[in-house]
């Protein structure tokens, strides 16, 4: 059991390596751009605002005069607590109140889509490589790459056109209907569904094609090892073969790469929530570009960031169950 | 005498390349692409100018106007071919920027190990493992909204992917007795891995180009979309931007960002198809199967029993 | 005369790689008789797994059986449905595959693989599967609280003896042994097949024992066929092939099987009846060690591969360095040759305290005065250059030969290890030659820079046995000529006999014994010297028993 706590520790402390190598990138950005990072961010305020406020508005952002080393320092101190800096579209909200809204969303979206491609995409992967010969085999692989191919959000305006616009079947936009109350009933959940639908199905289309051909690859070379001449020598049924000794073995690979295919998935779903007007960080980011409003944007990097690298940690985790590789 | 260690008829690299050229899926991937890139230099000069307000603003595809005019009544046709240029220009430069970049880390990282290695290793992943949309976006925020911003961007967030398949393929050549064979004849390290190894890596190199571009492509045409690029030049993503920006969908205008999206699926499909194509070369297990999927007779073939195509007594 | 339990007749089979299909096997027929040991031997490429794999028909693609039938316990197996095939397999006839590392399910423990075959075939499972699981790894000698280890714990001897109490779970009346122990040890080999050979006393079933070592046959087989290039050349009993057998092949091969007892075999050029050599020896390492560290800062692992080793080599002179995997034998090879540095002691070049452990960049004069020759012939020859590529930079980067002496001194340096013509040869790729023209080449680049030493790690393991002698006399021919000096590095005691002037031992980093070859030999003192020098020779099958300590190999992660 040793080997596995330890395992646990080393990802935990890369990534939070990681996490902080984001901080820092975060913090340095705006201080490495030319020009004075205060003056951009009050350019807009310059002539409504007398300096004094001015001044003091650049202290509440941290822009102070201080060395560098106490700004970070003081920056450090106010993430550990949540203070993730106000907002200049909304001000004066806290950034935090702001993302804290929108970050469910953006987990149920991404998260179910994300879960919903996977199991789909790998299932399909196992089945055509182990059933070479049949049309799916033909038809499927190059179909899938094709969608695969679609720029997210481009794929989302399609859907959003056919069956939102134009025939009206879903609804152009939020996460829930206004008639409905949030809350655990039933009209709120069916309210919910109905509207991640068109989102998720544009996510699960296009990220489908990577996971089933990337399962199909692992479980060719898989089928070609020796353990599989075995065990087809022992008797044993195709189907226990299929799954027990190659599917669970050709898995591996892809449970390692699904951390690193999360960060990719995400930016495709921030994208995707942005036309479908989905409120969750996707949106939120895209106001804040618009808006200009900087704190806003590394709020939702920082906040995206450390997501992404925590969901990265418990599918290491996860790992530990499926490949006793690692656990002793 | 041949004194000359020139690229003979049995080389590796020669039977590297007809073999691309032979493979089917390779070979259609790169005449789509050679169509693109060609189409996207030279037939700008005969079209209209995708800047200019010529036609009533939104009107659907007609003759005069076979993709229809934009919410600005600009040529969506002009709009498509042209923006091809930039977008194709920054993606490929980006790819190969990309590979010479993760070749250098990847490289030295696998080749020299040890502490080198860690560090190197540790700076790979953590760029790996940090989303990229939301990095992209705020350095393309902070920065003017030129194509070397882009450049420059989508090369910050693209290289560790290839650093690291560069780095595992190097270790495992660095293993190989022939490495150390050279290092005892008294070679030097950067010739070993130039001459050595490195062509050795043909496919990986071709193979995470094309991935690269394909990145880059599309993580351009997103920065675009969200409104980070330079709005007022004519290229794939900045097309969408207007067409969102001018509430296409509202408006039910599909023609003025279905052909760009189409273009771009299209290029990214043939990309996708020449590294399948890289793919079965490599690999010529994946082929080889193929080919006796085809000659056994369907009936035989039953998984995990050997097919006897005749019997005799 | 017996009815045979397995009749192979005209079985032929190909695999379709292309528009032509390549003949893995042609026409092959023999006959097996219930209980007998029957072997069958063939070098790598002779068709020898293929032929017993489509017996059992789990070839997998792109295989094709194109003719023939085989007849087992009178079932015809090429005309079988599918459900009758699934019905006689493990339950007729089992198989312990070659590389039995790769044959289990890295994800399931053994336990669970035990179970699943007691499950399909018996029905058994739960307590009575798992008392079934004890007493068939008790069978082995395997501890049962390994059965929930899983393969990447074990060590390789206890994953053959899994694999082989697998194949007796059912207790088919027919097991075939795929080359059950080339990846094992000498000493752990000897065992196994002991082991198996007591058991099939016990149980009574038929062995079909594949391999490439015809000696190894020799000591226990009753009958026996020889394959090559997918034929049939010899199908007789032990005792007539030990006389020599009818067909060349196999003449060819019992005449290259040098023997670790008796008299020693005269080859091509015989041993120098008197070896004199000059006072200082040409290499002293002196008190050598290296130690692996793992490089994880929460867990340091650390492997001594090599442990306070000293011993000189004198001009002129042929060491053999013999140990099993794991002795650190390749690891000495690694630090004679400056690949690696050494934790600890000296290694010193040419007397005269020219210590070279210091410098962090190893002179150009070592290299030209050190060089190697390696075990795998495919991997030492970069695939991507020509043979003259290979030969050419050495000369060049030292600066030996200018341009118009290159071609003529490489041309000459081929024929000199065999190699004629040597310009076709020069102009060749590594994909254009066989396994022992590769390490022909191997052996030509390093003697391109007219060296004083060579390190030979294990050069002709990889080879076919019949050319093995061969390979092995260019090295006794370089010395006899150009008084090259040789570190000859090996498992196999006996080609060490055959070629060295001196045997040093080691095992676990450490040597064991050193001592003249032919005294070695004749008079091992320490006891693991003994234990190798009998497992070598023939007679080792009846001599294990109370002599023998076993030892069980724990791979503890």
């Amino acid at each position: 059991m040793n080997k596995s706590i330890l395992y646990i520790s080393r990802r935990f402390g890369f990534y939070l390596i990681a996490a902080f190598a984001a901080l820092t990138l975060n913090f340095i950005i705006p201080r490495l751009m030319p020009g004075d990072p205060a003056s951009i961010i009050f350019a807009r305020f310059k002539g409504k605002l007398k300096p004094e406020a001015i001044d003091a508005m650049r202290e509440s952002f941290g822009l102070t005069n201080d060395p560098i080393i106490t700004q970070y320092a003081s920056y450090l101190k106010g993430i550990l607590q949540g203070d993730l800096g106000i907002s200049i579209a909304y001000f004066p909200e806290p950034v935090s109140e702001i993302i804290g809204g929108g970050l469910i969303w953006t987990i149920f979206l991404a998260g179910s889509s994300m879960v919903i491609a996977f199991l789909i995409g790998t299932t399909l992967g196992v089945i055509i490589a182990w059933n070479r010969t049949g049309k799916l085999d033909t038809i499927l692989p190059p179909a899938l790459a094709f969608f695969g191919a679609f720029p997210y959000f481009w794929l989302a305006m399609v859907v959003l056109y056919i069956f939102g616009f134009s025939m009206n079947w879903f609804p152009i936009g939020r996460a829930f209907g206004n008639e409905v109350n949030p809350g655990l009933n039933t009209p709120y959940l069916l309210s919910v569904l109905y509207h991640a639908f068109l989102p998720a199905l544009t996510l699960v289309f296009v990220s489908l094609g990577g996971w089933m051909l990337s399962m199909r690859n692992t479980m060719i070379s898989t089928l070609g090892s020796d353990y599989i001449t075995f065990a087809n020598a022992k008797g044993i049924p195709s189907r226990l073969i299929m799954l027990r000794y190659a599917a669970r073995n050709a898995i591996l690979p892809n449970l390692t790469g699904f951390g690193m295919a999360l960060g990719f998935m995400l930016s495709g779903a921030l994208l995707t929530e942005m036309i479908f007007s989905y409120p969750g960080q996707g949106f939120l980011l895209l106001q804040a570009v618009q808006s200009q409003d900087y704190p806003l944007m590394q709020g939702i990097f920082m906040t995206i960031t450390l997501a992404v690298l925590g969901a990265n940690w418990l599918v290491d985790i996860a790992i530990l169950f499926f490949d006793p590789r690692t656990r002793r | 005498m041949n004194n000359k260690n020139n690229l003979q008829q049995n080389s590796i690299f020669t039977r590297w390349v007809s073999g691309i050229i032979e493979n089917q899926k390779a070979f259609s991937g790169s005449c789509i692409i050679l169509f693109f890139a060609l189409v996207a230099i030279f037939v700008p000069f005969f079209i209209n100018s995708p800047t200019d307000f010529l036609g009533t603003p939104l009107s659907p595809p007609s003759f005069e106007y076979i993709f229809g005019t934009n919410g600005q009544g600009q040529d969506v046709f002009a709009q498509t071919i042209c923006g091809a240029r930039q977008t194709l220009f920054v993606g490929f430069s980006a790819g190969i920027l990309v590979v010479i970049i993760g070749a250098l880390i990847g490289g030295i990282a696998g080749f020299y190990g040890g502490r080198i290695d860690d560090i190197l290793s540790l700076l790979i992943n953590v760029f790996l493992v940090m989303p990229g949309l939301p990095l992209m976006v705020i350095l393309a925020s902070w920065l003017p909204p030129t194509p070397g911003t882009l450049l420059g961007v989508l090369v910050l967030t693209g290289w560790a992917w290839n650093a690291r398949i560069i780095r595992s393929q190097m270790m495992t050549f660095r293993n190989r007795d022939f490495v150390s064979a050279a290092i005892i004849s008294g070679e030097s390290n950067i010739r070993i891995i130039v001459v050595e190894i490195m062509p050795r890596m043909l496919s990986l190199l071709a193979s995470a180009f094309i991935g690269a571009s394909i990145y880059a492509i599309g993580a351009q045409v997103g920065l675009e979309f969200l409104g980070l690029g330079d709005i007022s030049t004519v290229t794939w993503g900045t097309n969408l931007y207007w067409a969102s920006n001018d509430l296409a969908l509202l408006t039910e205008s599909w023609w003025t960002f279905v052909p760009t999206g189409l273009s771009i699926a299209i290029v990214s499909f043939a990309l996708t198809l020449i590294n399948f194509g890289i793919d079965e070369v490599s690999n010529p297990r994946l082929i080889s199967e193929r080919i006796w999927r085809n000659k056994v007779p369907k009936e035989l073939i039953n998984h995990g029993i050997t097919p006897v195509t005749s019997q005799n007594e | 005369m017996n009815n045979p339990i397995i009749s192979v007749n005209n079985l032929s089979v190909e695999y379709v790689t292309g528009i032509k299909s390549v003949q893995a096997v042609h026409n092959v027929s023999f006959e097996i008789n219930s209980g007998e040991i029957f072997g069958l031997v063939g070098e790598s490429g002779s068709g020898k797994s293929t032929v017993v794999q489509a017996m059992m028909r789990i070839l997998p693609p792109p295989a094709l059986i194109s003719k023939g039938n085989v007849f087992i316990n009178n079932e015809d197996i090429m005309a079988a449905s599918e459900a009758d095939i699934i019905n006689f397999r493990w339950k007729k006839i089992s198989i312990v595959m070659q590389s039995a590392l790769n044959a289990l399910n890295p994800v399931l423990s053994v336990r669970e693989q035990i179970h699943d075959v007691l499950k399909i075939h018996k029905g058994l499972i739960g307590i009575e599967a798992d008392n079934r699981a004890k007493e068939l790894l008790s069978l082995v000698d395997i501890e049962y609280n390994r059965l929930d280890s899983f393969p990447h714990q074990l060590s390789g001897g206890m994953k053959q003896r899994i694999v082989i109490a697998i194949a007796l779970a059912i207790m088919p009346p027919i097991i075939i042994m795929d080359e059950p122990t080339t990846a094992l040890d000498v000493i752990v080999e000897r065992e196994i097949i002991s082991k198996v050979i007591e058991l099939r006393k016990k149980l009574d079933f038929t062995i079909l024992f594949i391999t490439h070592d015809l000696n190894l046959l020799l000591e226990f087989a009753d009958r026996l066929a020889i394959m090559k290039d997918g034929e049939v050349v010899e199908l007789d009993e032990v005792k007539n092939i030990q006389k020599g057998g009818k067909h060349p092949y196999t003449k060819k091969l019992i005449g290259s099987i040098p023997s670790a007892s008796g008299v020693r075999q005269k080859g091509l050029l015989t041993k120098p009846d008197k070896l004199t050599f000059p006072k200082d020896p040409i290499l002293e390492v002196k008190d050598l060690e290296k130690v692996f560290q793992s490089s994880n800062i929460f867990n340091k692992q650390k492997l001594v591969a090599v442990n306070g080793v000293s011993f000189k080599i004198f001009k002129g002179e042929i060491i053999g360095l013999v140990g099993e995997s794991g002795s650190g034998k390749s690891t000495i090879a690694k630090l004679v040759t400056r690949l690696m540095r050494p934790s600890a002691g000296s290694i010193y070049l040419n007397g005269k305290n020219k210590k070279v452990t210091e410098s962090r960049n190893v002179p150009l004069e070592y290299r030209k005065t050190v060089q190697m020759v390696f075990q795998d012939p495919f991997g030492s020859l970069n695939s991507i250059h020509t043979v003259y590529h290979h030969l050419a930079r050495p000369l060049f980067r030292h600066k030996l030969k200018d341009q118009t002496e290159m071609f003529p001194y490489i041309v000459h340096l081929l024929e000199k290890v065999g190699l004629t013509p040597g310009d076709k040869f020069a102009k060749k790729f590594p994909h254009e030659m066989s396994g022992g023209e590769r390490q022909r080449v191997a052996i030509a680049r390093a003697l391109s820079l007219d060296p004083q030493i060579i390190v030979a790690d294990e050069p002709t393991s990889m080879l076919d046995v019949s050319i093995r002698m061969d390979v092995l006399e260019i090295f006794a021919k370089m010395r006899k000529e150009n008084n090259l000096t040789v570190l000859f590095i090996t498992h196999d005691l006996a080609s060490a006999r055959y070629l060295a002037d001196r045997i040093i031992v080691l095992k676990n980093g450490a040597i064991v014994e050193e001592n003249a070859s032919e005294k070695l030999i004749q008079s091992p003192k320490k006891e693991y010297t003994k234990q190798l020098v009998t497992a070598a020779s023939p007679g080792w099958l009846s001599s294990l028993g109370e002599n023998f300590e076993k030892k069980e190999e724990y791979n503890d992660q």
